[in-house]
């Protein structure tokens, strides 16, 4: 059995694949749901494209990288990721944890507009030319324009590089012809998963698929964020016991027991593929050694994202932010939406535009 | 640079001036212990600890049945105390040395004297006893001569060579990070370089057709060394104070802090130098570091006028095997136990992260008292092992017992065991990876070998048996220094009622401990009304916390409910209606792009 199936190297690819098969599938049930072949086919197909598009430059440039890393290998003999490992693992998933977060409001929010203000919105999105606005707006609208490609691209590039360092730490215990099989496996297993979350969505009520579906990425988004942590703490531990860690395996040793808040000798995640914990780790940021600053950064995420929540939900009732005086309805707009370049003439018509609005749904 | 020959060699020649002293006399040294600069490896000028100015120290030389005199002031900044390698101290346990065991530590500016008999014959060494110090230098060669040397007619002239790994920092300093949370797994130090005689590249001048008898002591930290004489074959006669049947041997591995005996026979012609190659047990290290050489050379010159060579490349190294050898006196195995104990060993992490060496799941920590006084003090309770502290590892032995210790290898490592006061039967000793001792052991050596050092092999076992013959405070311990450190010792407290009977310590003693401030009666925790109150003894750190603690469990539950908050708050304001705002917001949004798009 071993000989064929390396069964580390399965769950290895299974949760690295899992977490971006979510992702993508979130995404794509959004587009359908939101859009539809039937609403907006145009603009439809492409942010659909979009996303294939960052799943396969993902693929492309880790594909590269895990050249260059095993060229590295055989060529100088030397683990070249293996020293900064934790930095870019711990950098990725901080850009995905915002990514994440930021997009996680928008889909929701964009959720309770109606479906035809959602086509045009998506529509406005897609099609907006290159702003000739200032430096700062460029890069939003970049970010804006291709939303629905970064998240995959990150994410694909993360578990990707993640799943290669894995799967080069616990390979060479195996031959080469136990690796195909488990990582095919492993790769079907999280696309699975991915294609019943898509399926599942076509069922009920779009706004209920979606709550579930963001609730499901904040726990994933919280989960990176605390690992993020934990991949600059893991850094500089392994710098002060000039070695890798992780050949202590789990036990003592692996973990700065000064900064630790709980340690089981079991359970982790990262060793051998992790089997089931590391599932549990990718879903829900699980590890079997916790240290003041993932717990902290873990609950301080949330505690963030409750208090964004809520203020955004006091804005959008009241006009204003809490804990300011009431202002100007157009200087709030100014603040909130940084490109400020449109004119107040333009302004008086969204006004009266938003009046128009009110009125219609009340038909 | 080739080290000046006289230089190096004026200690090491012994010629026969003593031999014609039947008599006891008594042999008096005064040791000022001080900093002294040196360089041994021609690498690093670094402070090593001297004595009267000088390193390398001096080469104590008794004839058997002296009384030897040693006044130690201490002028450098540590406490230190010094211990005789191999001696039995029979009559004087209080002078073995360990600091905080059979005395009380020489603080910086104290004096001290240690004065008791040399009764037994043979190649020794003495070095300090306190906290991993005698790396640091203070440690040196101590001969035994025997005008019964049952040998004395088979070699013209003995030699002292010395072994040593030697480091470039100081001990303080590399204790320190050794026993740290940031060495978790206990890598110990890999030394910097390797020594013969203190020094490197010594030629040592010889005579064609002659016998030397080379008196080798690995006076180490921690490697053990592979040593051989290009050429030659050795004749082992002494291990460890031992004489031997003479054995022949083309390689002797030698553990820190074993002696070996042996003769060599020079060739006839002066046609060419040989080599003789010292060189460290690389299994040792954790990692190798780059440009380490762990090779140290002599040279065995018979015609200076001929180019010394390069010692030849050895692919593997092929020891002579100690079990083998035979006591020349043939004393039978002791095969009537009386008392037999297993000591387990391991390594293993404490709550401050450290790495430590277990006996039996514990390590040694000093004592409030030294053990000695505790003994002497507690009347009756002696016999009690508790009084002695949780930590020490100590066991109670009755007088003339035959001893049994069967000690199981639990760590991947090497270790030389070495146990003061006495030298042991080698029983048993299995091969790598043999797991622990079955009790099963067949075809028992009939006259085994004796020595005070022996080595253990990688998860393997020795079995050792000895007479306790000896009243006194004895350490078994592990003479890799950094396991001293790490706690892997054992404390043998041998007939103390006898002790407190018959053991005199002088005043000079108990001074040393009022100057440093520790106490001389009462149990391991210094408690003097009841010998059986351990309240305030010296322990080691806890465990590592096994699994979830309190704030743990806290903290796993703040998150928890942290992330049910936040899905609450993502469903809330999900479910929430749209505001007018937010539709106008929408709305600009798209009205906006399409003004650009215009």
């Amino acid at each position: 059995m071993v000989n064929v199936f390396a069964v580390p190297v399965f769950f290895i690819c299974f949760r690295e694949c899992l977490e971006t098969a979510i992702i993508v599938s979130i995404l794509l049930a959004f587009l359908k749901q939101t859009l539809g072949p039937d609403r907006d086919p145009i603009v439809y197909k492409k942010l659909v494209r979009q996303v294939w598009y960052g799943v396969l430059a993902g693929v492309f440039i880790v594909a590269v990288v895990v050249a260059g890393m095993i060229g590295a290998f055989y060529g100088m003999g030397r683990n070249t990721f293996g020293n900064t490992e934790n930095i870019w693992e711990g950098v990725f998933g901080l850009i995905a944890c915002i990514i994440i977060t930021l997009m996680g409001a928008a889909l929701l929010r964009v959720a309770k507009l109606q479906d035809k203000w959602r086509v045009k919105l998506a529509r406005a999105l897609a099609t907006k030319d290159e702003p000739k606005a200032s430096s700062g707006g460029y890069l939003k609208r970049l970010m804006e324009k291709y939303a629905m490609f970064w998240l995959p691209f990150i994410t694909v590039l993360r578990e990707g590089l993640e799943a290669a360092v894995f799967i080069g730490g616990v390979g060479l215990a195996f031959p080469a012809n136990a690796f195909p099989l488990p990582v095919v496996c492993g790769v079907l297993a999280g696309v699975l998963v991915g294609w019943l979350i898509y399926r599942g969505a076509s069922f009920g009520s779009m706004q209920i698929f979606l709550i579930i579906s963001t609730c499901f990425l904040y726990l994933v988004a919280a989960g990176l964020f605390s690992k993020a942590v934990g991949n600059f703490e893991a850094d500089k531990w392994n710098r002060a016991i000039g070695g890798d860690a992780a050949e202590t395996g789990s036990g003592p040793g692996s973990y700065d027991i000064r900064q630790s808040v709980w340690h089981v000798n079991c359970c982790n995640p990262e060793l051998n593929g992790g089997g089931g914990w590391g599932v549990f780790n990718s879903l829900f940021g699980w590890t079997n050694s916790a240290t003041y600053g993932t717990v902290i950064s873990y609950n301080l995420y949330w505690l963030v994202v409750i208090v964004a929540f809520v203020t955004m939900r006091y804005r959008e009732t009241t006009g204003r932010w809490p804990l300011l005086r009431t202002k100007n309805r157009d200087e709030v707009h100014r603040d909130s939406e940084s490109n400020s370049t449109h004119s107040e003439q333009a302004k008086k018509d969204i006004g009266e535009k938003t009046s128009a609005n009110v009125r219609e749904i009340r038909d | 640079m080739a080290p000046s020959i006289r230089a190096c060699l004026a200690p090491v020649f012994i010629t026969s001036i003593f031999a014609n002293l039947i008599h006891a006399a008594t042999v008096t040294y005064d040791f000022n212990i001080t900093w002294v600069q040196a360089n041994p490896d021609t690498a690093f000028e670094r402070k090593v600890i001297g004595i009267n100015g000088q390193w390398p120290i001096p080469t104590i030389t008794v004839n058997l049945g002296d009384r030897l005199v040693i006044n130690v002031n201490n002028q450098i900044d540590q406490d230190t105390s010094l211990h005789f390698h191999g001696l039995f101290q029979k009559g004087t346990t209080h002078m073995d040395g360990p600091d905080g065991v059979t005395q009380c530590p020489i603080i910086p500016g104290s004096s001290f004297t240690y004065n008791f008999t040399v009764d037994q014959p043979g190649t020794y060494w003495y070095h300090s006893h306190s906290k991993g110090q005698y790396p640091d230098g203070l440690r040196g060669p101590f001969i035994v001569l025997d005008p019964e040397n049952p040998f004395v007619d088979q070699f013209d002239e003995e030699l002292v060579l010395t072994f040593s790994d030697w480091y470039h920092d100081q001990m303080p300093k590399l204790l320190a990070d050794f026993m740290s949370v940031t060495n978790p797994t206990g890598a110990e130090p890999v030394p910097n370089s390797a020594l013969m005689n203190d020094t490197q590249n010594l030629t040592i001048p010889v005579q064609p057709g002659k016998t030397y008898m080379f008196r080798m002591i690995n006076m180490g930290a921690f490697a053990a060394q592979y040593v051989w004489f290009e050429g030659h074959t050795m004749r082992i006669v002494e291990v460890d104070g031992v004489y031997t049947e003479p054995t022949e041997a083309d390689m002797i591995y030698m553990t820190a802090a074993q002696r070996y005996s042996v003769l060599v026979t020079t060739k006839n012609d002066t046609s060419a130098n040989f080599a003789i190659v010292g060189s460290m047990d690389q299994d040792l290290f954790d990692a190798i570091p780059e440009g380490l050489n762990p090779n140290v050379t002599s040279y065995l010159l018979y015609n200076e006028s001929k180019e010394l060579p390069t010692p030849a490349f050895v692919d593997e190294f092929d020891p002579f095997d100690d079990m083998t050898l035979a006591p020349e006196d043939g004393l039978d195995l002791f095969d009537n136990v009386d008392y037999s104990f297993n000591l387990d060993l391991k390594m293993d992490n404490l709550g401050d992260g450290a790495n430590y060496a277990f006996f039996n799941d514990i390590t040694y920590v000093h004592t409030k008292v030294p053990t000695l006084f505790t003994a002497l003090s507690s009347g009756k309770d002696a016999e009690n092992v508790a009084i002695y502290g949780s930590n020490t590892n100590s066991f109670v032995l009755n007088k003339n017992d035959i001893v049994e210790i069967v000690l199981n290898n639990n760590d991947p490592g090497k270790h030389p065991f070495h146990l003061h006061g006495h030298n042991f039967q080698l029983v048993v000793r299995s091969e790598d990876e043999a797991g622990a001792y079955g009790n099963n052991a067949t075809g028992l050596p009939r006259k085994p070998m004796r020595r005070d050092t022996v080595l253990v092999r990688p998860n393997g076992h020795i079995v050792l048996r000895f007479k306790a013959d000896n009243p006194g405070i004895w350490l078994f311990h592990c003479h890799i220094e950094w396991h001293v450190a790490s706690g892997l010792i054992a404390t043998m407290i041998e007939a103390p009622r006898e002790l407190q009977e018959t053991l005199h310590v002088p005043e000079d003693h108990y001074a040393a401990c009022r100057a440093a401030g520790v106490p001389t009666e009462g149990n391991a925790a210094g408690n003097t009304v009841d010998f059986l109150d351990l309240t305030g003894e010296n322990k080691s750190p806890d465990l590592l916390p096994a699994g979830f603690t309190a704030k743990g469990i806290v903290a796993l539950v703040f998150s928890v409910l942290a992330a049910f908050l936040g899905m609450a708050v993502i469903a809330w304001y999900g479910a929430a209606p749209i505001t007018s705002g937010e539709l106008a917001a929408s709305q600009r949004r798209v009205e906006e792009s399409s003004v650009v798009e215009k």
